[in-house]
């Protein structure tokens, strides 16, 4: 008896031991991170930039605007950038607007219909993120080409008078198409221009314009977005044809997105 | 009869021994409620240059004798970093809540949180210096358990003995900050972590 009354006071103790626990309390800080997606394009240039040609030589050798527009990227996420040519499409969507033409011409060679792809674009250095790209020319960088040997490498991206991005055959200024993950393939990452090495960037170009009549006056540097196929006048609108005089306007949209 | 009563103080032994003792009459972190923080990366300079919340919590100590006092009575404050995981994230990211755009690249990682512990008298260790969680779970010690009792009023590293914010503010209150640095290379969205501070006596 007395051997029980022990034993069940030593499990009672040893029960009332093991409930015993240390004195806590606890706090919690909860940390919600919004991350909202930066693209800022950062864009120096003229309002208007004129091609006046009232020279021959001009027509023979074109005109050229050094460093009319300077661009400048600051990115949080990995991105593209490209140029595309649009107009307010009076004369079509994939044309330049008449403002007006000189003279009364009739003539039927005389063509009002010059497309936007006649415009060169020249940026200062190579795209570093288009490795993925498949067409002959991945971007705008390299040098115009000599009057007398016509080359769809610096001619601008026109796609039916939208803003949709080039494909792998297009030109990019950064980036490419495609999501390949794989940096240098098809992307530029996120960074800045504030950050990085001046004018040597991936995040800073210069672009010069060009635009070469020539004579008679068809354009021969104009080509379709793949660079390859020939947009000048006489291809298109039959030998003899020539520019129709007057004054033409219409817009370069540069557009920076997220890599896609 | 005699082997079965050794055995039974054997185990009662071994109970006390495992067992452990209260020392403090009270242990509380004022107030233990939840705080929210939000940090809203929408311009480049956050990005760049990271996002600070300074004190975006004080935790407030205070442990008091029992009615007897114990000599032993002392305390251990740690910091655990949690991602809700049951959801299915990773361990070293934060939990993503939603995502903008096309979401192609990777989500934050934990250790881009970084996390500063400070009080006027330096009574942590790591006081005034950014820490870093790598996976969920992971904890960081402010003042580490079971160390010699270190009595309030002292001013001193791993001050752990009885007392209050409120008598000995510059050791019994800790000011929180923290720092997000996500960079460039990460899914913008909206992603969450939580720090658990948790105050527990010495056994």
């Amino acid at each position: 008896m007395n051997t029980n009354k022990l034993l069940s006071t030593a499990v009672a103790l040893g029960l009332g031991l093991t409930s015993f626990g240390q004195l806590i309390d606890e706090q919690d800080v909860t940390i919600t991170m919004d991350l909202q997606p930066v693209l800022q394009l950062d864009m120096t240039t003229p309002n208007q930039i004129e091609f006046v040609f009232d020279e021959i030589n001009e027509y023979y050798a074109g005109i050229t605007q050094y460093g009319a527009t300077i661009l400048k990227v600051s990115s949080t996420v990995s991105w593209d950038l490209y140029a595309v040519g649009r107009s307010t499409g009076t004369n079509g969507p994939e044309f330049w607007d008449q403002q007006i033409s000189y003279g009364t011409s009739a003539n039927p060679n005389a063509i009002g219909d010059l497309p936007l792809s006649l415009l060169e674009l020249r940026q200062n250095q190579p795209n570093n993120g288009a490795l993925a790209a498949g067409g002959a020319f991945p971007d705008y960088s390299q040098a115009f080409a000599a009057s007398t040997a016509a080359s769809g490498g610096n001619s601008l991206y026109v796609n039916g008078g939208t803003n949709t991005p080039p494909t792998t055959n297009d030109k990019y200024i950064g980036g490419h198409a495609g999501t390949s993950g794989t940096p240098g393939q098809d992307f530029l990452p996120g960074g800045s221009y504030l950050t990085s090495a001046g004018t040597a960037s991936d995040y800073y170009y210069s672009i010069d314009y060009r635009i070469l009549p020539s004579l008679p006056a068809i354009f021969p540097m104009a080509h379709d977005a793949d660079g390859v196929t020939p947009e000048d006048l006489v291809t298109v609108n039959g030998p003899g044809t020539y520019a129709e005089p007057g004054v033409y306007t219409m817009y370069v949209q540069y557009i920076l997105l997220e890599d896609q | 009869m005699k082997r079965f009563l050794t055995s039974a103080f054997a185990l009662l032994a071994f109970t006390f021994g495992s067992s452990a003792q209260i020392h403090c009459g009270t242990v509380e972190l004022v107030p233990n409620t939840t705080t929210n923080a939000l940090a809203t990366f929408n311009n480049f300079s956050y990005y760049e240059a990271g996002y600070t919340i300074n004190s975006v919590a004080r935790v407030r100590v205070r442990v008091t004798d029992q009615a007897i006092p114990d000599p032993l009575c002392s305390w251990s404050l740690i910091m655990s970093v949690e991602n809700n995981p049951i959801a299915g994230t990773p361990a070293n990211e934060w939990e993503e809540l939603a995502t903008y755009g096309s979401g192609s690249a990777a989500n934050p990682t934990i250790d881009m949180l970084q996390i500063r512990v400070r009080n006027a008298c330096a009574t942590s260790p790591i006081n005034g210096v950014f820490q870093n969680f790598t996976n969920h779970g992971d904890v960081i010690d402010i003042i580490s358990p079971l160390l010699p009792v270190t009595p309030a009023g002292s001013c001193v590293t791993n001050v752990n003995g009885p007392g209050d914010y409120i008598s000995n503010y510059d050791e019994y209150n800790f000011d929180i900050d923290v720092r997000i640095n996500p960079g460039f290379a990460v899914n913008p969205g909206i992603f969450q972590l939580n720090i658990k501070f948790r105050l527990e006596e010495n056994p």
